[in-house]
Protein backbone atom coordinates (compact mmCIF):
# COMPACT_ATOMS: atom_id res chain seq x y z
CA UNK A 1 0.00 0.00 0.00
CA UNK A 2 1.99 3.40 -1.11
CA UNK A 3 -1.34 5.68 -1.48
CA UNK A 4 -4.32 6.63 -0.50
CA UNK A 5 -7.67 8.28 -2.36
CA UNK A 6 -9.57 9.83 -0.03
CA UNK A 7 -13.31 10.52 -1.76
CA UNK A 8 -14.71 13.47 0.27
CA UNK A 9 -17.70 15.34 -0.07
CA UNK A 10 -17.21 18.54 -2.27
CA UNK A 11 -19.47 20.58 -1.15
CA UNK A 12 -18.99 20.65 3.00
CA UNK A 13 -16.90 23.32 4.10
CA UNK A 14 -15.78 21.19 6.57
CA UNK A 15 -14.24 18.47 4.66
CA UNK A 16 -12.25 21.20 2.98
CA UNK A 17 -10.51 22.11 5.91
CA UNK A 18 -9.75 18.62 7.33
CA UNK A 19 -8.58 17.72 3.33
CA UNK A 20 -6.35 21.08 3.52
CA UNK A 21 -5.13 20.06 7.11
CA UNK A 22 -4.47 16.46 5.97
CA UNK A 23 -2.65 17.78 3.34
CA UNK A 24 -0.21 20.02 5.07
CA UNK A 25 0.83 16.66 7.82
CA UNK A 26 4.08 14.74 7.23
CA UNK A 27 2.80 11.49 5.59
CA UNK A 28 3.99 7.66 5.06
CA UNK A 29 1.81 7.14 2.56
CA UNK A 30 0.42 9.91 -0.54
CA UNK A 31 -2.55 10.93 0.24
CA UNK A 32 -4.53 11.93 -3.04
CA UNK A 33 -7.90 13.37 -2.40
CA UNK A 34 -10.66 13.33 -4.86
CA UNK A 35 -14.54 14.65 -4.30
CA UNK A 36 -16.50 12.23 -4.90
CA UNK A 37 -18.94 14.68 -6.97
CA UNK A 38 -16.46 14.77 -9.40
CA UNK A 39 -16.55 12.53 -12.75
CA UNK A 40 -12.42 11.27 -12.92
CA UNK A 41 -14.27 9.37 -9.53
CA UNK A 42 -16.45 7.20 -11.71
CA UNK A 43 -13.99 6.60 -14.45
CA UNK A 44 -11.14 5.41 -11.92
CA UNK A 45 -13.52 3.68 -9.51
CA UNK A 46 -16.35 1.98 -11.50
CA UNK A 47 -18.77 0.67 -9.61
CA UNK A 48 -18.16 3.08 -7.08
CA UNK A 49 -21.75 4.64 -6.80
CA UNK A 50 -22.41 1.32 -5.00
CA UNK A 51 -20.84 1.91 -2.17
CA UNK A 52 -22.47 5.10 -1.38
CA UNK A 53 -19.30 7.66 -1.10
CA UNK A 54 -22.41 10.28 -0.70
CA UNK A 55 -22.73 8.84 2.95
CA UNK A 56 -19.67 9.06 4.48
CA UNK A 57 -16.28 9.50 3.94
CA UNK A 58 -14.41 6.93 1.86
CA UNK A 59 -11.05 5.87 1.40
CA UNK A 60 -10.03 3.62 -1.33
CA UNK A 61 -6.04 2.06 -1.02
CA UNK A 62 -4.07 1.81 -4.43
CA UNK A 63 -5.28 -2.11 -4.30
CA UNK A 64 -8.65 -1.68 -4.10
CA UNK A 65 -9.67 -1.98 -0.51
CA UNK A 66 -12.29 0.21 0.53
CA UNK A 67 -12.26 1.76 3.93
CA UNK A 68 -15.95 3.72 4.98
CA UNK A 69 -16.41 6.16 7.96
CA UNK A 70 -14.60 5.61 10.97
CA UNK A 71 -12.39 3.23 9.17
CA UNK A 72 -11.96 5.96 6.61
CA UNK A 73 -10.70 8.25 9.14
CA UNK A 74 -8.40 5.52 11.15
CA UNK A 75 -6.68 4.85 7.27
CA UNK A 76 -6.12 8.79 6.93
CA UNK A 77 -4.62 9.13 10.56
CA UNK A 78 -2.80 5.71 9.59
CA UNK A 79 -1.14 7.50 6.41
CA UNK A 80 0.23 10.21 8.66
CA UNK A 81 3.65 10.10 10.26
CA UNK A 82 2.34 12.05 13.47
CA UNK A 83 -0.91 10.26 13.73
CA UNK A 84 0.41 6.48 13.07
CA UNK A 85 0.45 5.98 16.59
CA UNK A 86 -2.90 6.73 17.46
CA UNK A 87 -4.84 5.01 14.38
CA UNK A 88 -3.31 1.89 15.70
CA UNK A 89 -4.44 3.08 18.94
CA UNK A 90 -7.88 4.28 18.02
CA UNK A 91 -8.11 0.91 15.73
CA UNK A 92 -8.64 -0.87 19.08
CA UNK A 93 -11.12 -2.98 19.13
CA UNK A 94 -12.53 -0.99 22.81
CA UNK A 95 -11.71 2.31 20.67
CA UNK A 96 -13.77 1.39 17.34
CA UNK A 97 -17.24 1.85 18.87
CA UNK A 98 -16.57 5.25 20.03
CA UNK A 99 -14.59 6.36 17.28
CA UNK A 100 -17.85 5.02 14.37
CA UNK A 101 -20.19 6.93 16.95
CA UNK A 102 -18.30 10.11 16.69
CA UNK A 103 -17.48 9.60 12.64
CA UNK A 104 -21.01 8.99 12.44
CA UNK A 105 -22.34 12.01 14.29
CA UNK A 106 -19.94 14.03 12.42
CA UNK A 107 -21.12 13.22 9.22
CA UNK A 108 -24.95 13.66 9.53
CA UNK A 109 -23.66 17.19 10.88
CA UNK A 110 -21.02 18.19 8.24
CA UNK A 111 -23.22 20.92 7.28
CA UNK A 112 -24.13 22.41 10.33
CA UNK A 113 -20.51 21.98 11.56
CA UNK A 114 -20.25 23.59 8.21
CA UNK A 115 -22.24 26.50 8.89
CA UNK A 116 -21.15 26.95 12.32
CA UNK A 117 -17.08 27.02 10.93
CA UNK A 118 -18.13 29.25 7.90
CA UNK A 119 -19.73 32.02 10.54
CA UNK A 120 -16.66 31.54 12.66
CA UNK A 121 -14.20 32.39 9.63
CA UNK A 122 -17.14 35.20 8.72
CA UNK A 123 -17.05 37.01 12.41
CA UNK A 124 -13.37 36.64 12.31
CA UNK A 125 -13.13 37.95 8.62
CA UNK A 126 -15.30 41.05 9.81
CA UNK A 127 -13.66 41.45 12.77
CA UNK A 128 -10.29 42.27 11.20
CA UNK A 129 -11.82 44.38 8.25
CA UNK A 130 -13.48 46.84 11.41
CA UNK A 131 -9.94 46.59 13.04
CA UNK A 132 -8.54 47.50 9.79
CA UNK A 133 -10.92 50.26 9.00
CA UNK A 134 -10.75 52.03 12.32
CA UNK A 135 -6.96 52.39 12.23
CA UNK B 1 50.03 15.23 50.20
CA UNK B 2 47.09 16.69 52.22
CA UNK B 3 43.72 14.77 52.61
CA UNK B 4 42.06 16.97 50.21
CA UNK B 5 44.19 16.11 47.61
CA UNK B 6 43.80 12.10 48.73
CA UNK B 7 40.07 12.67 48.04
CA UNK B 8 40.76 14.91 44.34
CA UNK B 9 42.74 12.24 43.11
CA UNK B 10 40.39 9.16 44.60
CA UNK B 11 37.57 11.17 43.33
CA UNK B 12 38.47 11.35 39.32
CA UNK B 13 39.88 7.86 39.13
CA UNK B 14 36.91 6.53 40.66
CA UNK B 15 34.23 8.74 38.43
CA UNK B 16 36.32 8.51 35.56
CA UNK B 17 36.22 4.56 35.52
CA UNK B 18 32.53 4.68 35.98
CA UNK B 19 32.01 6.86 33.39
CA UNK B 20 34.17 4.30 30.94
CA UNK B 21 32.29 1.84 32.33
CA UNK B 22 28.64 2.96 31.72
CA UNK B 23 29.86 4.32 28.31
CA UNK B 24 31.75 0.88 27.35
CA UNK B 25 28.09 -0.53 28.58
CA UNK B 26 25.87 1.16 26.39
CA UNK B 27 28.21 0.90 23.29
CA UNK B 28 28.23 -2.67 23.39
CA UNK B 29 24.44 -2.99 24.22
CA UNK B 30 22.97 -0.05 22.51
CA UNK B 31 23.99 -1.15 18.87
CA UNK B 32 21.90 -3.63 18.36
CA UNK B 33 18.49 -1.56 19.40
CA UNK B 34 20.08 1.04 16.73
CA UNK B 35 20.61 -1.37 14.50
CA UNK B 36 16.97 -2.20 14.57
CA UNK B 37 15.85 1.19 14.82
CA UNK B 38 17.63 2.21 11.68
CA UNK B 39 15.43 -0.69 10.03
CA UNK B 40 19.43 -2.83 9.65
CA UNK B 41 21.80 0.09 8.53
CA UNK B 42 24.40 -0.95 10.57
CA UNK B 43 26.93 1.90 9.18
CA UNK B 44 24.37 4.48 10.32
CA UNK B 45 23.58 2.57 13.21
CA UNK B 46 27.44 2.47 14.34
CA UNK B 47 28.39 5.84 13.87
CA UNK B 48 24.99 7.23 15.62
CA UNK B 49 26.01 4.54 18.54
CA UNK B 50 29.77 5.97 18.11
CA UNK B 51 28.50 10.36 17.95
CA UNK B 52 25.91 9.39 20.92
CA UNK B 53 29.49 7.47 23.17
CA UNK B 54 31.04 10.96 22.52
CA UNK B 55 28.38 12.97 23.43
CA UNK B 56 28.06 10.95 26.89
CA UNK B 57 31.68 10.82 27.65
CA UNK B 58 31.79 14.81 27.17
CA UNK B 59 28.96 15.59 29.49
CA UNK B 60 29.99 12.97 31.95
CA UNK B 61 33.39 14.53 32.11
CA UNK B 62 32.53 18.13 31.98
CA UNK B 63 30.36 17.40 35.11
CA UNK B 64 33.35 15.44 36.82
CA UNK B 65 35.79 18.81 36.65
CA UNK B 66 33.21 20.82 37.00
CA UNK B 67 32.00 18.86 40.47
CA UNK B 68 35.63 18.33 41.85
CA UNK B 69 36.62 21.48 43.56
CA UNK B 70 35.23 20.75 47.30
CA UNK B 71 34.57 23.67 50.12
CA UNK B 72 35.36 21.65 53.62
CA UNK B 73 38.56 20.38 53.86
CA UNK B 74 38.50 16.82 55.38
CA UNK B 75 41.15 16.53 58.15
CA UNK B 76 41.21 12.63 58.70
CA UNK B 77 40.34 9.49 56.94
CA UNK B 78 36.99 9.53 58.24
CA UNK B 79 36.59 13.23 56.52
CA UNK B 80 38.13 12.30 52.71
CA UNK B 81 35.60 8.50 53.15
CA UNK B 82 32.37 11.00 53.70
CA UNK B 83 33.25 13.28 50.99
CA UNK B 84 34.34 11.37 48.54
CA UNK B 85 31.29 8.83 48.94
CA UNK B 86 28.85 11.94 48.90
CA UNK B 87 30.64 13.17 45.57
CA UNK B 88 30.70 9.95 43.66
CA UNK B 89 26.90 8.75 44.62
CA UNK B 90 26.31 12.51 42.78
CA UNK B 91 28.58 11.82 39.86
CA UNK B 92 26.54 8.22 39.94
CA UNK B 93 22.81 9.53 40.00
CA UNK B 94 24.23 11.44 36.99
CA UNK B 95 25.37 8.58 35.08
CA UNK B 96 22.21 6.92 35.81
CA UNK B 97 20.03 9.93 35.03
CA UNK B 98 22.04 9.94 31.48
CA UNK B 99 21.95 6.29 31.05
CA UNK B 100 18.00 7.13 31.10
CA UNK B 101 17.19 9.17 29.00
CA UNK B 102 19.81 7.21 26.55
CA UNK B 103 17.49 4.48 27.07
CA UNK B 104 14.75 7.02 26.11
CA UNK B 105 16.28 8.30 22.80
CA UNK B 106 16.75 4.44 21.87
CA UNK B 107 13.35 3.49 22.57
CA UNK B 108 11.86 6.08 20.81
CA UNK B 109 14.48 6.15 17.59
CA UNK B 110 13.05 1.88 17.68
CA UNK B 111 9.81 2.83 18.39
CA UNK B 112 9.34 5.27 15.56
CA UNK B 113 11.41 3.37 13.20
CA UNK B 114 8.63 0.51 14.14
CA UNK B 115 6.10 2.64 13.09
CA UNK B 116 7.08 2.98 9.57
CA UNK B 117 6.43 -0.69 9.16
CA UNK B 118 3.69 -1.41 11.09
CA UNK B 119 0.28 -2.87 8.85
CA UNK B 120 -2.67 -1.22 8.47
CA UNK B 121 -4.73 -1.21 11.39
CA UNK B 122 -7.96 -2.16 9.46
CA UNK B 123 -8.69 -4.81 7.00
CA UNK B 124 -10.37 -3.07 3.94
CA UNK B 125 -14.23 -3.01 4.22
CA UNK B 126 -14.65 -4.18 0.62
CA UNK B 127 -12.42 -4.27 -2.44
CA UNK B 128 -13.14 -2.29 -5.99
CA UNK B 129 -11.12 -2.42 -8.99
CA UNK B 130 -8.90 0.80 -9.52
CA UNK B 131 -8.74 1.94 -13.08
CA UNK B 132 -5.02 3.01 -13.96
CA UNK B 133 -3.95 6.98 -14.14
Amino acid sequence: MKRLYVLFDGECSMCGRCRTWLARQPAFLELHFLPFQSPEVARRFPGIADLHPEEQLLVVSDEGGVYRGSHAWIMCLYALRDYRELSLRLAHPALLPLARRFCELLSENRFRVSRWLDRLGANRLAENLAIRSVQ
Amino acid sequence: MTPIVWTYLSYLILSLSLTVWVARTLHKNGRIFLVDAFLGNEQLADSINHLLVVGFYLINIGYVSLALREGQMPIDLQGVLETLSRKVGIVLLVLGGMHFFNLLVFSKMRKRALLHRAPPPLPPQAHIPVAAE
